[in-house]
């Protein structure tokens, strides 16, 4: 085989070798939530540093998007006289998209990439093969608290990423539009129970708003923990490992954001 | 004698069924029978290997003739057979020794020789590509991952950075090993703590509550002695103890090390290339050199050897 030709087969069996290890150690960090010992004081301690240490950006993006897309529809919804569809616009675009998304990129920009350079250091300065020596599985004791906080977290921080920028279109349409707040917030629960229920109840965009942070937060804190662990190079690698963390995270959510939304337009909205 | 005699596999008519506990009896009548079965065995191997190259001579496979599997050396606490272990490159090669409960093995040798990797061997973090790796008795290799686990909670380790956990307190980092794998109370834990800072000559009032960055190196090392033998471990293992320590922490850390195998009977295997502490602490002594063990034998026989590479190695010392 031509040098050039065997260089793409050796990478090429290097890429799958990794894919393979990736979803191994998903696998694994799932199935471990069902396993003992069980790291109740690590969940906490995540949870805290995922969600409540996540809650000031989350807030802040979530509340100026609302406001942002509230102002730029503002003068196309004057246009026609549909001013009072303020409310409908913002929490559809909200709930369904841009809460999920942006919550999940503002957490793999600020929690993917402290996993992975938490785990990396630890990588680098041994304190993983200490907790082997020490009788103790890295990834039930650090990948598994981490994604199952992940996985309650993010759908969490969503929920208030969405709030809040509903809240922010609230003011835009009250103070530029004049839109009462009454109508706004009727306006929004018509575009909620507008596109149905799941079992009577449950507003398939919440449906929609929900599903998708919770495989975003998976894919957040797995791929945060493949490349923390998989550090090499010293305090060098620990960089490449965040960078790297960050940028397929945040190319991740938007692929699957995509299918995500195929999917489940296609399982929600059935004829 | 050198290491590879010592180091042979081990005597195929011993028991299959060795006793893994340091029993006195077992462990001096091992010493005792060691060096004749060596011999013994060396000679057995080597008319097999013959008789396997006659036999094998159509054979046009390319694999290294090995004797049959003798099993383990009676009475050895950690012993290596025959290992062969090659990443991108070979590592090591027919690599074996064997240490007995209470001695202190060093293994010395250049940079880059795979001293560290025999560590990982005998902790199971890597498995040989060929060969056995004993620990009292059993084969680690077939064991699972949670076997493994099992059987590394027997071993205390020290790094060479120390590798303590940056974000949790020396008691935490002490304390981890009895949370983790025993029953013991809050009261009973707090106790085997300071029994073992105190041990290590730490003053646990002084640093129990203080994080591994606010530590000097040689306190970290000795945190990490603390942290190795919490468990009561039988077998220490060392990874460049001493590295990076000024000589006097550097005196201090070997003295510790003496003091486990000294009070506590303790097996301790040290990777190390300070000549001057290996000789200090050792019982034996292993040299890596060229992927394989070029010497083994105590500190008085790697002195008095002629070796021109041995010599070289030792230096001025």
């Amino acid at each position: 085989m031509p040098p050039l030709l065997n260089r793409l087969n050796d990478a090429a069996k290097r890429k799958l070798h990794s894919l393979q290890d990736y979803f191994i150690l998903a696998w694994n960090a799932l199935r471990f939530i069902f396993a003992r010992p069980f790291y109740g004081g690590d969940l906490v301690q995540q949870m805290d540093a995922i969600g409540v240490q996540s809650l000031g950006i989350v807030l802040l993006t979530g509340f100026f998007t609302g406001m942002v897309l509230a102002l730029q529809s503002a003068v196309q919804l004057q246009t026609f006289g549909a001013s009072m569809y303020m409310g409908r616009l913002v929490s559809a675009s909200m709930i369904r998209e841009l809460g999920p998304v942006l919550a999940g990129l503002m957490v793999a920009g600020r929690v993917g990439s402290g996993i992975a350079a938490q785990l990396g250091s630890m990588k680098v300065t041994e304190q993983i093969d200490a907790l082997n020596t020490l009788g103790t599985d890295p990834i039930k004791k650090l990948v598994t608290p981490r994604v199952l906080a992940s996985l309650i977290m993010l759908p969490t921080l969503t929920i208030i990423n969405d709030f809040v920028g509903i809240v922010g279109g609230n003011l835009i349409a009250q103070f530029y539009l004049d839109v009462p707040t009454s109508l706004y917030w009727r306006t929004v629960w018509e575009q909620i129970a507008s596109d149905g229920f799941l079992f009577r109840f449950i507003p398939n965009d919440f449906v929609q708003g929900l599903t998708k942070p919770l495989v975003f937060g998976a894919v957040i804190s797995i791929t945060a923990c493949f490349f923390g662990l998989n550090t090499s190079g010293g305090t060098e690698g620990v960089g490449v490992s965040t960078t790297r963390t960050v940028v397929t995270s945040s190319i991740l959510i938007l692929v699957l954001d995509y299918f995500l939304t195929q999917l489940l337009l296609s399982l929600l909205v059935a004829p | 004698m050198s290491d590879r005699d010592r180091g042979a596999p081990a005597d195929p008519n011993a028991s299959t069924d060795p006793d893994t506990s340091a029993d006195p009896v077992d462990v001096a009548e091992g010493r005792e029978r060691r060096a004749d079965d060596i011999i013994r065995r060396r000679q057995e191997e080597r008319v097999r290997t013959a008789i396997k190259d006659e036999l094998s001579k159509d054979d046009t496979g390319d694999e290294r003739p090995r004797p049959e599997d003798p099993g383990p050396l009676r009475g050895a606490l950690i012993e290596l057979e025959r290992v062969d272990l090659a990443f991108d490159r070979p590592i090591l090669e027919d690599v074996s020794f064997a240490a007995f409960p209470g001695e202190t093995l060093v293994i010395v040798g250049e940079s880059g020789t795979g001293k560290s990797t025999t560590l990982k061997l005998i902790l199971r973090l890597l498995q040989p590509d060929n060969g056995r790796v004993y620990v009292k008795g059993k084969d680690i290799a077939p064991l699972s991952f949670t076997e493994a686990l099992d059987v590394r909670q027997q071993m205390g380790m020290v790094f060479q950075s120390a590798a303590l956990f940056d974000s949790m307190t020396v008691f935490e980092n002490v304390a981890y090993p009895l949370r983790e794998h025993t029953d013991l109370s809050d009261d009973e834990i707090e106790a085997r703590v300071k029994e073992k800072l105190e041990f290590v000559d730490l003053a646990p009032d002084e640093v129990i509550e203080k994080l591994p960055a606010e530590l000097s190196g040689g306190m970290k090392k000795r945190v990490g002695i603390a942290r190795g033998m919490a468990n009561n471990a039988e077998i220490m293992l060392y990874d460049e103890p001493t590295s990076g320590l000024d000589p006097l922490t550097t005196g201090t850390i070997t003295r510790l090390i003496m003091k486990l195998q000294r009070e506590l009977n303790v097996t301790s295997i040290v990777v190390s290339h300070d000549i001057r502490s290996a000789f200090r602490m050792a019982t034996h002594i292993a040299l890596l050199a060229d992927r394989t063990i070029r010497f083994f034998g105590t500190p008085e026989e790697m002195a008095a050897s002629d070796d021109r590479y041995i010599r070289d190695f030792l230096g001025g010392f």
